[in-house]
């Protein structure tokens, strides 16, 4: 693929907190259509990656572009407690200024939450939240969309679905960045595999045919290197 | 433009109040206490050395303050639940839109607080309020104007801090003094039946208050918002 069609260009970007150096030079594309898996231990500097690509951060050094709109799904919901499913997704619907068509609803219907678009989120388990989270970073159809542990909570049936989700925002274009501990679900919808390493991204490469299990030794593989 | 700025600050507004409508959390808090200090204050002095007159406006002042305080600290917690304010941040809406839903939101509720407390200021003492209830009321709306956009400010400046609740009245009191003693000064000469002449003074500075910091604010808020 031509550079010149990268959804995300990330060049030499580093961030830390106080004097501790947290995303160290990191570049990498992202390009339309793509998945890419961001791996990584406790620590390694993948939310935060996330984070400063997302704009929620500034990098300390180096430049992100990005080609489009940003959803993201990150550890917390971004919601709202005292609201309604529904409610929470028609104040997001108004914020990005999009007309109210129903397209919240859609989300809810496609994430398997009808049954409980007009339950108040603090009722919610932690499952029914994450694709509640993953819902409102649809809403404005993003060309880029940053997943942090989007599967986290889920069980089976709702992992299924949030699959076949990747798999239809990855047909119609979107590029897809998703930092996850949960290589089994998630390898076969990835092309390429970054590794972070002490805030570094050690290497990133096709995902050639790896399984989890050789997706974790690859990344040990990198550790060791790094000693 | 201007539609998208109208539509985000109202959004922001509803979903505050909404929110506190569900939880009535700052409200009650707010109410329990105006109505704690107005009877302390009421009970606690010697009827025969201190007047209605000498006491009233002041009672009424550190009411309308501190029961405020409470809304105003709620007003970014929200926020930081589940890291709403990211997934705000992650949307189109401007600091100009979020500011101004915010201090609307605050404003609204705030009067709220103060339409409430006014009846039981009216019942614990004796002065006569009711032919000067329009001026007293044009006031007490000018001197909350000012107070809550320094307080939304502030609010949103120490949301991220560790002790919010004990920081947001430490760094706001200082900037209150003006505002709040152009208020009691005026009061007190409103319930004295004072000449429109003797209040023109305080109100300058307090309507100069307002325009200065309403406008200060609004362009601070958005460096306050930057992580």
């Amino acid at each position: 693929m031509a550079a010149s069609e990268a959804a995300v260009r990330v060049h030499d970007v580093s961030r830390r907190f106080g004097h501790r150096w947290v995303v160290r030079n990191v570049s990498m594309e992202v390009f339309p259509g793509e998945a890419v898996l961001l791996v990584g231990g406790n620590g390694a500097g993948k939310t935060t990656l996330l984070r400063v690509l997302a704009g929620l951060l500034r990098a300390n050094r180096g430049t992100v572009d990005h080609r489009g709109m940003v959803g993201m799904v990150a550890h917390h919901t971004m919601m709202y407690d005292a609201l309604t499913a529904r409610e929470n997704l028609t104040f997001y619907t108004r914020l990005h200024g999009l007309p109210r068509d129903g397209r919240g609803d859609r989300l809810i219907e496609r994430l398997g939450l009808a049954h409980a678009a007009d339950q108040r989120i603090a009722t919610f388990s932690r499952g029914m939240l994450q694709r509640l989270a993953i819902a409102r970073s649809l809403l404005h159809d993003p060309d880029v969309l940053l997943f942090d542990e989007p599967l986290t909570g889920l069980d089976d049936a709702a992992s299924r679905i949030v699959l076949d989700v990747i798999r239809e925002l990855k047909a119609r274009g979107a590029a897809l960045l998703i930092a996850t501990h949960q290589l089994v679900e998630l390898v076969g919808e990835t092309a390429r595999v970054g590794y972070m390493v002490s805030g570094r991204l050690a290497a990133l490469e096709p995902i050639g045919g790896r399984d989890a299990g050789g997706v974790v030794s690859r990344y040990k593989e990198l550790v060791t290197d790094g000693r | 433009m201007a539609g998208n700025l109208l539509t985000a600050t109202a959004a922001i507004a509803r979903k505050d109040l909404k929110v506190e409508w569900r939880t009535k959390t700052a409200f009650m808090s707010s109410l329990v206490f105006a109505v704690l200090v107005l009877a302390v204050l009421y009970f606690a002095r010697d009827k025969t050395s201190v007047g209605d007159f000498d006491i009233a406006p002041g009672a009424l002042w550190v009411t309308f303050t501190f029961a405020g305080m409470l809304g105003l600290n709620r007003a970014f917690l929200l926020e930081r639940e589940n890291r709403a304010l990211d997934g705000l941040r992650l949307t189109p809406v401007t600091p100009t839109a979020l500011f101004l839903g915010k201090v609307i939101g605050n404003l609204i509720f705030l009067g709220v607080v103060e339409l409430v407390s006014l009846p039981l200021f009216i019942l614990f003492y004796d002065v006569p309020i009711w032919r000067q209830l329009p001026i007293l009321l044009a006031v007490v709306a000018l001197a909350t104007v000012g107070y809550v956009a320094v307080g939304t400010l502030l609010s949103a400046m120490v949301v991220r801090t560790r002790f919010s609740e004990v920081m947001l009245p430490v760094l706001l009191l200082p900037f209150l003094v003006p505002p709040i003693v152009s208020a009691v000064q005026l009061t007190w000469r409103i319930l004295a039946l004072r000449p429109l002449s003797e209040l023109t003074g305080w109100l300058s500075l307090l309507a100069a208050f307002d325009v200065i910091f309403f406008t200060l604010s609004l362009l601070l808020f958005e460096a306050i918002l930057i992580e």
